[in-house]
């Protein structure tokens, strides 16, 4: 057990948010009449709430775990991590380069565009990558949100395994149920309880850590690199280069951001809430950081980097307060489960097995074949968050299993809206250019910025040299069949 | 350690600079999400029952 003033007031406070959150939403499931309420709402999101379920689903405990544990390690230097995370998002609105052009495709699942603009196979053949990189992705959050809570409540982390499985299986129900109209409508109260929570604990933490004893601490234990990115092992300009690449393919290609610009009312309206969410993302990534480095401050460089934030939060946060931060934790914890959720089993159903098929499913046939991926995704979630071990830096894990597929995504969805020659064969060879320059992290232990960059660069060779080889012979096609 | 001290400080202030623009906008947006987010919410609402009307 550990020291906490989490206290039964702050229980009642969790258990009333989490009993909020089932009602609203289970009464999502009355709107949903056919796959397009299932996966994208029916296309009905305006700009606040699309800003508040994007907001919501990438804002996430793990978010602030591994932005946190990024402080923690290197200082204000990490803040380049949220700097490009957001300014690469207000840029894709102000320009809407590729998210207005998506958006116009009413495409519900991102490698539905493979079929519209290469071919049904290829289609498939980055289903089975996004899913696979997806979900290997989702896979640890179960086990360092359970790390979180078990800090910062007292409880032991083997209570804290039953706990998240209780709190997954109340995801499942709603998005089972209700799939994108149910999120949305928790999302809305999950992001007001997060934002709440998030700016609680940033003031609470500078306040109690000290502004000065924090730039002190880290100047004391990083020198120069605790401030300037490129004099930073961890970062450098390949860094740079691989986040701008990476934030890129994030905020256009990742399937559950990607399905909040297939959400929106328009075209307009997509490139409005990435020009809005984008000052949300500065805050995303500097916020948590700055917990980190307050604990760089409090306890010490000695501390479990990963580990270090929510120990500190136990130790300067009063009862009651503690209860609002973890049910903003909690409301950050499940918006972010339970649109993965929906996401890479959506890929699942839509992409891999709906296309294999040689009868095509009615509509309503289609949501319960989402509702048996919900069911398996979160089963193999629970599997994977038990026994698996991060090789480094909860961080770079993320963002390499993410580019399994994100960069010859990147690549390919460029080249198929902007280049009329991108043929099929390319799009094959640019998936597995950055499929294999991805894998080459976790089996040759590269570091990650030459593996992701390399990742980008061999996706655009392969795409370059399969386009010339066999060219396009056919225009493709603007519009989702069917859409 | 060998480090520059001026340069030090003047990344630090850049990020202190950037992280009160990010925690602003973080907290203002926010506050308009929640005015705001209600409306759209409502006229989801009642896109998806205009939508779940029509013969299908």
């Amino acid at each position: 057990m550990i020291g906490t003033h989490f206290s039964g007031l702050d229980w009642v406070i969790v258990v009333t948010y989490l009993a909020a959150t089932m009602g609203t939403g289970l009464y999502g499931r009355r709107f949903v009449g056919g796959i397009a309420d299932f996966l994208v709402a029916g296309r009905e999101l305006g700009l606040y709430l699309a800003v508040a379920t994007l907001a919501a689903t990438e804002i996430g405990t793990i978010t602030f775990m591994y932005y946190a544990e990024l402080g923690y390690k290197t200082g204000y230097a990490s803040f380049v991590n949220g700097l490009i995370a957001g300014l690469v998002m207000i840029f894709l609105g102000r320009t809407g380069f590729i998210v207005k052009r998506l958006r116009e495709m009413r495409l519900m699942t991102v490698p539905e565009f493979f079929q519209v603009k290469f071919s049904r196979n290829l289609r498939v053949f980055v289903g089975i990558l996004v899913a696979t990189g997806g979900i290997l992705n989702m896979g640890v959050f179960l086990r360092i949100e359970g790390t979180f809570l078990a800090i910062i409540s007292g409880i032991s982390l083997s209570h804290i395994k039953a706990a998240m499985t209780a709190i997954l299986l109340l995801e499942l129900v709603y998005t089972v149920l209700g799939g994108m109209v149910s999120i949305v409508i928790t999302d809305f109260i999950q992001f007001i309880a997060l934002s709440i929570g998030t700016i609680l604990v940033t003031i609470w933490s500078v306040h109690s850590a000290g502004i000065s004893r924090m730039y002190e601490a880290v100047r004391h234990n990083m020198g120069a690199g605790g401030f300037n990115p490129f004099s930073n092992p961890n970062y450098g300009w390949s860094y740079v280069a691989f986040q701008v690449l990476l934030m890129l393919a994030v905020h256009t290609c990742w399937q559950t951001t990607a399905m909040r610009t297939f959400s929106t009312r328009s075209p307009e309206v997509s490139k409005r809430l990435f020009s809005w969410a984008g000052f949300i993302f500065l805050g995303r990534g500097m916020m948590p950081m700055m917990w980190g480095i307050a604990a760089l401050a409090m306890f010490g460089p000695a501390q479990n980097s990963l580990e270090a934030m929510p120990r500190m939060l136990t130790a300067i946060l009063p009862s009651g307060i503690l209860g609002l931060v973890v049910a903003g934790m909690l409301a950050a914890t499940m918006s972010v489960n339970s649109s993965y959720l929906l996401g890479w089993s959506s890929i699942i159903a839509q992409d891999i097995i709906l296309p294999l098929r040689k009868r095509p499913l009615t509509s309503l046939q289609q949501v319960m074949l989402n509702r048996g991926a919900n069911l398996f995704v979160s089963l193999f979630v629970m599997v994977w968050g038990l026994w698996y071990t991060l090789p480094g830096p909860t961080y770079f894990y993320l963002n390499m299993t993410a580019t399994i597929y994100l960069s010859g995504t990147l690549v390919a969805v460029v080249a198929g809206l902007f280049w009329n020659r991108a043929s099929t064969l390319g799009g094959y060879m640019a998936m597995a250019g950055g499929a294999i320059a991805t894998i080459a992290f976790f089996f040759f232990k590269t570091p990650a910025s030459y593996a992701g960059a390399g990742a980008f660069g061999l996706a655009a060779i392969g795409m370059l040299v399969g386009s010339f080889v066999a060219p396009r012979k056919q225009p493709a096609l603007q519009v989702a069949p069917g859409a | 350690m060998n480090y520059n001290l001026r340069d030090m400080d003047a990344w630090y202030y850049f990020w202190v600079g950037n992280f009160v623009l990010a925690g602003s906008a973080f907290t203002v947006i926010t506050l308009i999400v929640l005015v705001r987010g209600i409306r759209d919410l409502r006229e989801m609402f009642v896109g998806l029952r205009a939508e779940a009307q029509q013969p299908r």
